[in-house]
C-alpha cells in the first residue's frame, strides 16, 4: 500500500473540508428548522395552532344533523402590557361549518398609546386543525391610545370533518386562547427604558 | 510509507518543559492532557453532587438557604460531568492516546488542530465556572430551556457565559470529530480494513459521527437563545411570535444523540476489557459493529420521549415510543455478546474485568429503567421524578464512570509504564461499586413514590431513602479518593510495566508498544494484511 505522505496528506484535507461541509449542514439545517417548524405546526394544527386567514369560499355550511360543539373563550395579557383584555362571556353552541363571531374587548388601562400584538391557541391541541379564522384581530398588531377601549372580533368556523376524524370523536368543548404582548417594537421601546429606567 | 515522520518537524528535537504541553500536538501528550482536565472537572462536579446529596439528606433547609444557588449546583453538576468528564476523558483522553495506536497510526490525521480542540476545551471550562461566579448564576438545568433561561428570569450575564462555553466545548469537541473520523479513515495499517479495526476504534468512529450532526444543531440553538437574550430576536419568545418549544426539540434533538456520545466509547472500552480478560476474541464482533452503528443512527429518530409531556399528539407519542423502544434491540445485542464473551473464556478478575463487570450491571439496571420511562404513559407520572434520575445515571452517568476507572487502569500500564496496586484497586472497585448502587438504587423508590427532581426540600415522607441515597454518596466520597490514592501510588512506587501486562488476551496494537508508549510510535506502519479482526 503506497501511501506517499502527500498523497496521505491531500486525502487527509479532503475528507477534512468535506466533514467540515457537514457540519456547516447541519448547522444551516437548525436556522432552516425555525421556518419549517412554524410551517409544520400551521399545516398540521401541531400544538394547538389553528388555520388561519382561510378564504370565506370554504365554509361548507351546516351539515344538518344537529350536531354541535361547545365553545369557550379565554384572554389573557402578558404582565408588561397595561391592557385589560376581556373574552366574550360564557360559553356558547357552534355548529360545525357555521361562521360564528367572537368579540373579545380590550382596553388600554396605561396613560399612553401602545402597539399590542396577540398570540392564539386552540385547546385540545388535536382539535386545532379544524378550527378555521377567517378575520381576526390577532392577524394584525393592535393600537390603543391611553384610555381607549376597542372591540376585538374573531369571526371562525369549525370544520365539519372534525365529526368525521376517529382521533377528535371524544371532543365536545373547544376553547379559543389569546394572549395580549406588546409588539416587538413596544417591547424593545420597553426594554430601552427599563435600562435607563434608573436615571 | 513513513509518511508520519515528515508530518512531525520536531522529529529529533523534541519540545521539552512548558512548551512540550503548552503547544503540544503529540497525541499521547494531548490524550493525557485531556484526562488531567476530566479528572479536575469531576472533582468539581462531583464534589457538586456531594453538597447537593448533604442538603437532600433530611428535610428542610439545611445546607443550602439560597434556591437559585442550588439550581446553579444541579446545572453545573450536569454540564460538568457531560462535557468536562465523560467527554473530555472518554473522547479526548482515550480515543486521542489509543486510535492512532490501535490502527497502527503514528499520530491524528490533523495534529495542530488537535491541540486547538485541547485548549478550547480548557477555555470552555473556565467559561463555565466564569457562568457560575457571574450574578446570580445558571440556575437553568443542563437543559436551558426558556423561558427560564431567557432574559426576563436570568436577566444577569451568567447564562451567556455557560451558552459561550457549550459553543466553545462544542467547537472543540466538532474539530476533534472531524479529527478521528479522519485519521480512522485514512491513516490505518495497511491491511487493517475497517471491518479489522478493534472496537473501541469502532466506538470513537461512530461517536465521532454522533458529534459532528449533533453539535452544530446545539449550536445553532445556543446561538438563537443568545440572540433572544441580548439583540431583541424572538426565535424561543412567545410574545414576539417564537415558540420555546422549538427550543425543546432542538436540544434533545442534539440531547439525545449526547447520551450516546457519552456512552458509547463507554462499550468500545468495555469490549476491549471484556475480550482482554476472558481471554477470546470478542463474540460477534460484526454483529458489536453495527449495534453500535444502529445505535448511532436510530438515536436521531427518538428525541421527543423527552418531550411527552409537552402536548405531542397520540401518533406522535406512539412513534417515539416504539422507536425509543427499538433501542433496547442493538444495545442486547451487545450486552449478550459480551456475556457470550465471557462464556467458556478463562475470565481473569483483574481490576479492570471488574469495573467492566460493573458497567455491565449498571447499564442493564438503567437499560430495564430506560424501557419502563419509554412508555410515554408511563413517563406521565415518572416525568421530573427521582425515577428518572435514578434511570439516567445508571444507564449513562455511573456506568459511563465505571468504563472510564476500567479503561484507565486497563491502559494506565501502557500511557505510565507503571502498574497500579492490584488489591488496592479491588477494594477500590467494591467501595465505588456498593456506594454508587445505595446511591442510586434507593432513588427508583423515591422517584415512584413521587419525589420531585431538582427541588432542595421534600416532604418528609420520602426522608428514608433519601437518607439512604445521602449514605450511598459518602461511600461514593470515599471510592473516589481511594481512586486518586490509587493513581498516585501507582505513579510513584508502582512496578515496572511490560509491554504487554495482560497477557495473550490482549491483541491490540498498542500491546506491541514499550510501556510506557514512546514519544513516537509506528512511524512505520505495521502490515496488518490477513491478520484477524483485532478483537
Amino acid at each position: 500500500m503506497a501511501n506517499s505522505r502527500r498523497n496521505v496528506g491531500s486525502r487527509n484535507r479532503r475528507l477534512g473540508l468535506v466533514l467540515t461541509a457537514g457540519v456547516a449542514g447541519m448547522l444551516g439545517l437548525a436556522f432552516a428548522s425555525v421556518p419549517l417548524y412554524q410551517l409544520f405546526c400551521q399545516v398540521t394544527g401541531y400544538g394547538g395552532t389553528p388555520r388561519t386567514e382561510v378564504a370565506r369560499s370554504e365554509l361548507t355550511g351546516a351539515r344538518g344533523d344537529g350536531q354541535m360543539i361547545r365553545v369557550m373563550f379565554d384572554a389573557n395579557v402578558n404582565k408588561r402590557l397595561e391592557w385589560q383584555f376581556d373574552a366574550p362571556s360564557g360559553e356558547r353552541a357552534v355548529e360545525p361549518g357555521v361562521e360564528s363571531l367572537a368579540v373579545y374587548t380590550a382596553k388600554n388601562i396605561g396613560d399612553r398609546p401602545i402597539v399590542g400584538t396577540a398570540t392564539f391557541n386552540v385547546t385540545p391541541v388535536k382539535a386545532a386543525q379544524y378550527v378555521a379564522k377567517m378575520e381576526c384581530f390577532c392577524f394584525t398588531e393592535q393600537k390603543l391610545e391611553a384610555g381607549q377601549e376597542m372591540p376585538m372580533p374573531v369571526s371562525f368556523f369549525i370544520d365539519p370533518a372534525i365529526l368525521d376524524d376517529p382521533n377528535t370523536q371524544d371532543v365536545h368543548d373547544i376553547v379559543l386562547s389569546y394572549t395580549f404582548h406588546p409588539s416587538v417594537e413596544a417591547t424593545a421601546a420597553l426594554d430601552a427604558e427599563r435600562e435607563t429606567g434608573g436615571s | 510509507m513513513a509518511y508520519g515522520a515528515a508530518e512531525h518537524h520536531d522529529d529529533h528535537h523534541n519540545p521539552t518543559g512548558w512548551r512540550r504541553w503548552m503547544m503540544s500536538t503529540n497525541h499521547k501528550d494531548i490524550g493525557t492532557m485531556y484526562l488531567i482536565i476530566a479528572m479536575i472537572a469531576s472533582l468539581i462536579g462531583g464534589a457538586m453532587s456531594w453538597y447537593i446529596r448533604l442538603e437532600l439528606a433530611e428535610p428542610g433547609i439545611q445546607y443550602i438557604d439560597d434556591f437559585q444557588f442550588y439550581n446553579v449546583l444541579v446545572t453545573a453538576h450536569g454540564f460538568l460531568m457531560v462535557f468536562f468528564v465523560v467527554m473530555p476523558a472518554m473522547i479526548g483522553g482515550f480515543g486521542n492516546w489509543f486510535v492512532p495506536l490501535m490502527i497502527g497510526a503514528p499520530d491524528m490525521a490533523f495534529p495542530r488542530l488537535n491541540n486547538i480542540s485541547l485548549w478550547l476545551t480548557a477555555a470552555a471550562l473556565i467559561m463555565l465556572v466564569l457562568a457560575g461566579l457571574t450574578g446570580g448564576g445558571p440556575g437553568t438545568g443542563w437543559t436551558v430551556y426558556p423561558p427560564l433561561s431567557s432574559i426576563d428570569f436570568h436577566p444577569d450575564a451568567a447564562v451567556d457565559f455557560a451558552i459561550l462555553s457549550l459553543h466553545l466545548a462544542g467547537a472543540a469537541s466538532i474539530l476533534g470529530a472531524i479529527n478521528f473520523i479522519v485519521t480512522i479513515f485514512n491513516m490505518r495499517a495497511p491491511g487493517m480494513t475497517i471491518h479489522r479495526m478493534p472496537l473501541f476504534v469502532w466506538a470513537i468512529l461512530v461517536t465521532a459521527f454522533l458529534l459532528l450532526l449533533a453539535l452544530p444543531v446545539l449550536a445553532g440553538a445556543l446561538t438563537m437563545l443568545l440572540t433572544d437574550r441580548n439583540f431583541g430576536t424572538n426565535f424561543f419568545n412567545v410574545a414576539g411570535g417564537g415558540d420555546p418549544l422549538l427550543w425543546q426539540h432542538l436540544f434533545w434533538f442534539f440531547g439525545h444523540p449526547e447520551v450516546y456520545i457519552i456512552i458509547i466509547p463507554a462499550f468500545g472500552i468495555v469490549s476491549q476489557i471484556v475480550s482482554t480478560f476472558s481471554n477470546k476474541p470478542v463474540f460477534g464482533y460484526l454483529g458489536m459493529a453495527y449495534a453500535m452503528s444502529a445505535i448511532g443512527v436510530v438515536g436521531f429518530v427518538v428525541w421527543a420521549h423527552h418531550m411527552f409531556m409537552t402536548g405531542l399528539g397520540a401518533d406522535a407519542r406512539a412513534y417515539f415510543t416504539a422507536a425509543t423502544m427499538v433501542i433496547a434491540v442493538p444495545t442486547g445485542v451487545k450486552i449478550f455478546s459480551w456475556l457470550a464473551t465471557m462464556w467458556g473464556g478463562s475470565i481473569d478478575f483483574k481490576a479492570p474485568m471488574l469495573w467492566a463487570f460493573g458497567f455491565i450491571f449498571l447499564f442493564v439496571v438503567g437499560g430495564v429503567t430506560g424501557v419502563a420511562l419509554a412508555n410515554a404513559g408511563l413517563d406521565y407520572v415518572f416525568h421530573d421524578t427521582y425515577f428518572v434520575v435514578a434511570h439516567f445515571h445508571y444507564v449513562m452517568a455511573i456506568a459511563a464512570i465505571f468504563a472510564m476507572f476500567g479503561g484507565f487502569l486497563y491502559w494506565l500500564p501502557k500511557m505510565s509504564g507503571k502498574m497500579y496496586h492490584e488489591g488496592f484497586a479491588q477494594l477500590q472497585f467494591w467501595v465505588f461499586f456498593i456506594g454508587v448502587n445505595v446511591l442510586f438504587f434507593p432513588q427508583h423508590f423515591s422517584g415512584m413514590a413521587g419525589m420531585p427532581r431538582r427541588i432542595p426540600d421534600y416532604p418528609d415522607a420520602y426522608y428514608g431513602w433519601n437518607f439512604v441515597s445521602s449514605i450511598g454518596a459518602a461511600i461514593t466520597v470515599v471510592g473516589t479518593f481511594m481512586f486518586f490514592v490509587l493513581v498516585w501510588q501507582a505513579l510513584r512506587s508502582g512496578a515496572k510495566a511490560e509491554a504487554n501486562p495482560w497477557g495473550e488476551g490482549a491483541t491490540t496494537l498498542e500491546w506491541q508498544v514499550p510501556s510506557p508508549a514512546p514519544f513516537h510510535t509506528f512511524e512505520d506502519q505495521p502490515d496488518m494484511t490477513g491478520k484477524a479482526p483485532a478483537e
